[in-house]
């Protein structure tokens, strides 16, 4: 059984709503998870709540890096911050992946700093799932966006091993056969986008490894026609936080809307299970984390915002995601193509 | 008007100084009976010796605490109170007996008389019963020295249990008790019946030692804090082994067979036992130097794996700075027992003001 190891410190609901998922899980799987972090502020809150003490165990550390710390220079100050220590336990094998809602600069260092890289990557990518149309009865509501922060620019190599990793992911844990993946560009042609992103394109489509689609342009990121959506970090992160943007304006114009008058407020109670659908949809914390994909080991980054089921559903993708030997599986698949 | 109560095996009246009584509920503690739904409850008096389920490990750990008083030159006495129906009593009986456990006395709640007699309250009441069985089995005998209780947090065991301790202590007189009784609406009769009991005691002492409550029902440990160190609360018998083990009352094999058994019955692994075992001390309830040679127990039985190399210099520097506390502090953390607020476990467990 796979043995999670979860940064309790991390995140802005930190270590509550962490330690209430880590609750959560040991009571609904078989996953072993070793909670990172203060030993007495995690009993304290293990104690607070039903949980499977046979499936939790507790590594003490002493510090933790905040949300809003420098990254580079938090990691140096506090060599026994929670994030690290979890990154160590898994690059020593005592876990087989870990999750973290932490610092996301922090947690891509630390990854970077403890992990190995997969022989012949460049460089790590961190993904991101997000919600879009389906367009046949089956296929996953969530799409796979990479990079969205581990990079700032890529080369065309760099993306087309993002590309061949997120497909991998997506076969893996979306279940889907042969995921279909996109180059985020602003044009569908060819031709567009600069010299990187036609030789990206170039060596996408040349891969038989993937099932390249082409470009894809901004207002078909959540249409469906891509399971997995390949850009660099820069692009990447403003179209994620984009579409969380959307969805937060959404809810709070409803909300207002609600109170402007009772015509308006008769057709928003008339809506109100639509709405409540689109936010459950659009909801991150329902998402369970995406992977920092690229290393041998892997990291399962969940939000900063989220709270305990997004806890509990990040360790079961990273229970899954060891099980289902992803990163042993992106080695083979690049290898394969070398 | 006493409780309605039928009750087997023979307690030698005379009291025995080295002698030691381990009380235990049935329900939810020993066994794994289910009554959450109607239906549930209408299949238990037709259920057979062989479709009774045991929790993992209890057989093990009474063998084991019997075993071990006997092997201390002290006489074990084993009781079960239950407040299932003495219609049941035979397969009880018989399960007990499959599964290789000696008990000097049995009791159950006659709850067809109440029944008969139109006591509908007394169905249900759980509290006035038991506490006024628990003082009565100990007024009719033995009166052991030292006793041992085992319960579940199903309904209200851990309320009766410290009560009764702090009976047994001199703590709380017949009159507190009877106003705790009041505040929890428990019949007059039952109250009557305790009261006298209380009132009969000719000595007191520190009698109950320990108090473990089997958290089937996986209620918050930290709910259990008002009930103070010698209330130990357990996910699975394995942690009340352990604890057991670090009193002195059962030995390295019978440790062994308890982890055994969970590993044999219920698909425990190596880690779920260390973590397990973590887990208490981490509460407070077990010592680090009592977890250090537990791991080696289990690891001398190839129950679980060798500790990663920073983990157990980790344990090791612990157990050395417990050892040095030790030299100013002693005994176990049960033994600075602090008084119960009462007043304030009845609004945290039932809402009610004494």
């Amino acid at each position: 059984m796979p043995r999670i190891a979860v940064d309790a410190m991390g995140g802005d609901f930190a270590p509550e709503e962490i330690v209430r998922g880590v609750a959560q899980a040991s009571l609904e799987s078989d996953i072993q998870m070793v909670l990172v972090g203060s030993a007495d502020k995690i009993q304290a809150l293990l104690d607070a709540g039903p949980y499977n003490p046979e499936l939790i165990s507790v590594r003490h550390c002493s510090s933790a890096i905040g949300m809003a710390e420098d990254p580079r220079e938090a990691l140096r100050a506090k060599r026994d911050a929670s994030i690290t220590v979890a990154a160590r336990m898994v690059a020593a094998g005592e876990a087989d992946a870990m999750v973290s809602a932490g610092n996301t600069g922090a947690c891509v260092l630390a990854a970077a700093k403890n992990f190995k890289l997969i022989r012949g990557v460049k460089k790590a990518a961190l993904a991101s799932v997000f919600p879009r149309q389906t367009e046949y009865p089956g296929q996953d509501t969530l799409g796979l966006l990479l990079d969205v922060g581990a990079t700032i620019r890529c080369d065309a190599i760099e993306l087309t091993q993002f590309a061949v990793m997120g497909s991998a992911y997506a076969r893996r844990i979306s279940k889907v056969a042969s995921p279909r993946v996109g180059l985020l560009n602003m044009g569908s042609e060819e031709s567009k986008g600069g010299d990187v992103l036609v030789e990206a394109h170039r060596r996408m489509k040349s891969l038989p490894a993937i099932n390249f689609v082409g470009n894809i342009e901004g207002n078909d990121v959540a249409t469906g026609k891509a399971d997995v959506i390949v850009t660099e970090g820069l692009l990447g992160n403003v179209v994620l936080k984009l579409i969380e943007g959307i969805g937060e304006i959404a809810a709070t114009l409803a909300t207002h809307a609600a109170q402007e008058n009772w015509r308006w407020r008769l057709g928003m109670a008339m809506m109100s299970s639509g709405i409540s659908r689109m936010r459950d949809l659009t909801d991150f914390r329902t998402y369970g984390g995406a992977p920092i994909l690229g290393f041998e080991s892997l990291c399962i980054k969940v939000h900063g915002r989220s709270t305990a089921p997004a806890i509990r559903n990040a360790i079961k993708v990273a229970a899954k995601a060891v099980r289902d030997r992803i990163s042993p599986e992106i080695a083979e698949t690049l290898a394969s193509i070398r | 008007m006493s409780e309605a109560r039928v009750s087997d095996g023979g307690a030698p009246a005379a009291v025995e100084q080295a002698a030691i009584t381990f009380r235990w509920d049935l329900d939810k503690t020993y066994l794994r009976t289910q009554f959450e739904s109607l239906r549930q409850m209408v299949k238990i008096p037709f259920e057979a010796a062989s479709d009774k389920v045991h929790l993992p490990g209890v057989p093990q750990v009474i063998q084991g605490l019997r075993r071990c008083a006997l092997a201390r030159a002290q006489r074990p006495f084993v009781f079960f109170l239950s407040a299932s129906p003495p219609q049941i009593g035979n397969a009880i009986r018989e399960k007990l007996e499959l599964d290789g456990i000696e008990y000097d006395g049995i009791i159950f709640k006659d709850q067809l008389r109440n029944l008969v007699r139109g006591r509908w309250r007394s169905l249900r009441e759980q509290i006035g019963y038991k506490l006024g069985e628990l003082l009565e089995s100990r007024e009719r005998g033995p009166a052991a020295p030292r006793e041992i209780l085992f319960g579940d947090d199903w309904e209200s065991d851990p309320l009766i249990y410290s009560v009764y301790a702090d009976v047994l202590a001199g703590r709380l007189d017949a009159g507190a008790v009877g106003d705790l009784l009041r505040t929890l609406e428990v019949e007059r009769g039952a109250i009557a019946r305790v009261s006298r009991a209380v009132e009969a005691l000719e000595s007191h002492s520190e009698v109950v030692q320990r108090i473990y409550i089997n958290l089937e029902k996986r209620t918050p440990p930290g709910r259990f804090h008002a009930f103070g160190p010698r209330l130990v609360p357990a996910f699975n018998y394995f942690q009340t082994g352990a604890s057991l083990f670090e009193l002195g009352l059962i030995d390295d094999a019978a440790l062994t067979t308890i982890a055994n058994a969970l590993v044999e019955e219920a698909s425990y692994s190596g880690d779920r036992l260390r973590n397990s075992l973590d887990d208490l001390v981490r509460r407070g309830h077990l010592r680090p130097s009592s977890r250090t040679r537990i791991i080696r127990i289990l690891q001398a039985a190839a129950i679980a794996g060798p500790a990663p190399h920073e983990a157990m210099l980790r344990a090791r520097l612990r157990a050395a700075f417990e050892r040095l506390q030790a030299r100013w502090r002693r005994g176990t953390p049960a033994e600075q027992l602090p008084e119960l607020d009462y007043a304030q476990i009845l609004r945290d467990w039932t809402g009610r003001e004494v």
